[in-house]
């Protein structure tokens, strides 16, 4: 038909099209679209999970090949990178915020704390505050805004240069040189970021409360903190780094990994798994803060 | 049927869209087969096809009596390379760690023996030894498909696979590239199967064929 023939057609008898934008409100109106609505977030929240799953298998079953030498090589050289990149040159950051937090929060415990129980309850609340819950919520944040959003990234900047393609071309799998590196890095990472936190905060406020008492016992009050920390409390700040970790290092991978065509998808790919490494994060922490210390 | 390398049945089709129907072709080993190639005709689609690096492809593609389809990854890193047209280098690593790569992955050789294989590998290439240092993404496309070909050429691969390798070298590097390659197919009696538009490098071939209603046909090139 020619624009010309085209005018002559009376304008209801025009075929009409819809955008797919207009399909989408058009399925909202109809009587499934509420279900679809509400089922549609549950059915992809499982495919996460469930792909998250897999990950973790296919992470574990990649992990046989490190028994052989020369393959344990390529390995350890991109999990030194890894653990350079993000359990090192995240600790200035890290440092930072430990600075603040041992100056301007824990050192003003000295101010309520009668001097008489001074060690005792600054080594338990120390314990309780810092030790079981901003270590670890605070060095988690750090991981995931500083490293997990560069991973994300990184790998979907591979996947758009089709570099995946080009491994399994090359009979290498994209797991063992791309996911290992983060699945076994990140965990230790975080680590070294809550013990380094816990350090930093306990020294920046020894040196807050030493500037109002300079008779302030150094060594009393690093003792009364050690006392408090018994195996458990070890266990569990280990459990929340090799969970967090892993699950932060994962879920990047994930995301990073479902980019395909278009540089937007790397934006849209940091911006979910943020935002899932955030939940599931709080709620490792506080379920097995809950868990472990509840009486 | 006898050869280097058979397809049989070969048929490569995506959505909506039949590329190669049911091709049923054969290559001599130690051969240049070039695939005269022009906007869209699917020929990287069957070069990767051939090469067992497609998912949705029915037939066989049989190298010395193996079906490539069917290979695991580590076997058929041993017996195929393919050059990439664009890119196809690993972003994490520079020159030398990417042709070092397939090596350090898949054989016992030693660090040293990796490194000579590499800088004789160049060397044939007439490639400068400082390209070596460098990171992928300060290479021109020439030098990357070179680096491309060096990383396919230090595996010694029975098949190998190079996607429009022409594309912005000078007439005497075509000239001592394809002589290079020539050597190579003889001499390790490997069978090259290489894409271009360039009628330099068909000239070169031992056969060339072109892309025509879904099959490989003879061209008069």
């Amino acid at each position: 038909m020619t624009p010309t023939e085209e005018s002559r057609v009376p304008s209801s008898d025009k075929p009409i099209t819809v955008s797919p934008a207009g399909a989408e409100l058009q399925n909202r109106f109809t009587l499934l679209g509420p279900f679809k609505m509400l089922l549609n977030p549950i059915a992809q929240l499982i495919n996460t999970i469930m792909d998250l799953i897999g990950l973790i298998s296919v992470a574990l079953a990649a992990s046989k090949l490190l028994l052989e030498k020369k393959r344990r090589g390529i390995f350890m050289a991109l999990f030194y990178r890894q653990i350079y990149n993000t359990g090192v040159r995240a600790l200035y950051i890290n440092g930072a915020v430990g600075v603040l937090i041992g100056t301007l929060l824990i050192s003003r415990l000295f101010d309520y704390i009668p001097k008489q129980v001074m060690e005792e309850q600054f080594g338990y609340l120390f314990m309780v505050i810092v030790f079981r819950e901003l270590g670890p919520l605070i060095s988690g944040v750090i991981l995931i805004a500083r490293s997990a959003t560069s991973i994300t990234a990184e790998i979907g900047y591979l996947r758009l240069r089709r570099e995946f393609q080009v491994l399994n071309g090359l009979g290498i799998s994209p797991v063992f040189l791309f996911l290992l590196p983060v699945f076994f890095a990140f965990p230790l990472s975080l680590l070294l970021m809550f013990i380094y936190f816990d350090l930093v905060v306990f020294l920046s406020s020894y040196a807050m409360i030493w500037l109002a008492d300079p008779n302030a016992d150094f060594f009393a009050l690093l003792s009364a903190i050690l006392n408090q920390i018994s195996l458990n409390e070890i266990a569990i700040n280990g459990l929340k780094a090799v969970l967090g970790g892993m699950m932060i290092g994962v879920i990047s991978i994930h995301f990073g990994a479902k980019v395909e065509n278009s540089f937007t998808e790397v934006s849209d790919a940091i911006s979910n798994s943020t935002t899932t490494q955030l939940m599931v994060f709080f709620v490792i922490n506080i379920l097995l803060s809950i868990l472990a210390y509840t009486q | 049927m006898t050869g280097a390398l058979i397809l049989e049945n070969l048929h490569i089709e995506y959505p909506e869209t039949v590329l190669f129907d049911r091709l049923n072709v054969q290559f001599p080993a130690g051969s240049l087969i070039g695939i005269e190639t022009d906007v869209l005709d699917g020929a990287t689609s069957l070069l990767k096809g051939i090469g067992g690096m497609l998912n949705d492809i029915d037939g066989r593609s049989i190298l010395n009596g193996c079906n490539i389809l069917t290979m695991s990854a580590t076997e058929r890193a041993g017996k195929v390379g393919f050059v990439y047209e664009e890119q196809g280098l690993i972003s994490l690593y520079d020159v030398f760690q990417n042709i070092a790569l397939p090596l350090e992955f898949h054989t016992d050789l030693t660090f040293a023996q990796t490194s000579a294989l590499i800088h004789t590998t160049i060397e044939a290439l007439n490639m400068p030894s400082a390209l070596l240092q460098m990171q992928p993404h300060e290479l021109n496309d020439v030098q990357t498909r070179l680096v491309n070909l060096a990383r396919a050429l230090v595996v010694s691969p029975e098949l190998l696979l190079i996607d429009e390798l022409e594309g912005g070298m000078p007439d005497e590097m075509i000239d001592s590239t394809m002589k290079l390659l020539k050597n190579k197919a003889r001499q390790h009696n490997m069978t090259v199967l290489l894409t271009s538009s360039n009628e330099h490098v068909l000239r070169e071939v031992d056969q060339v064929l072109k892309i025509q209603s879904n099959q490989l046909v003879e061209s008069p090139v």
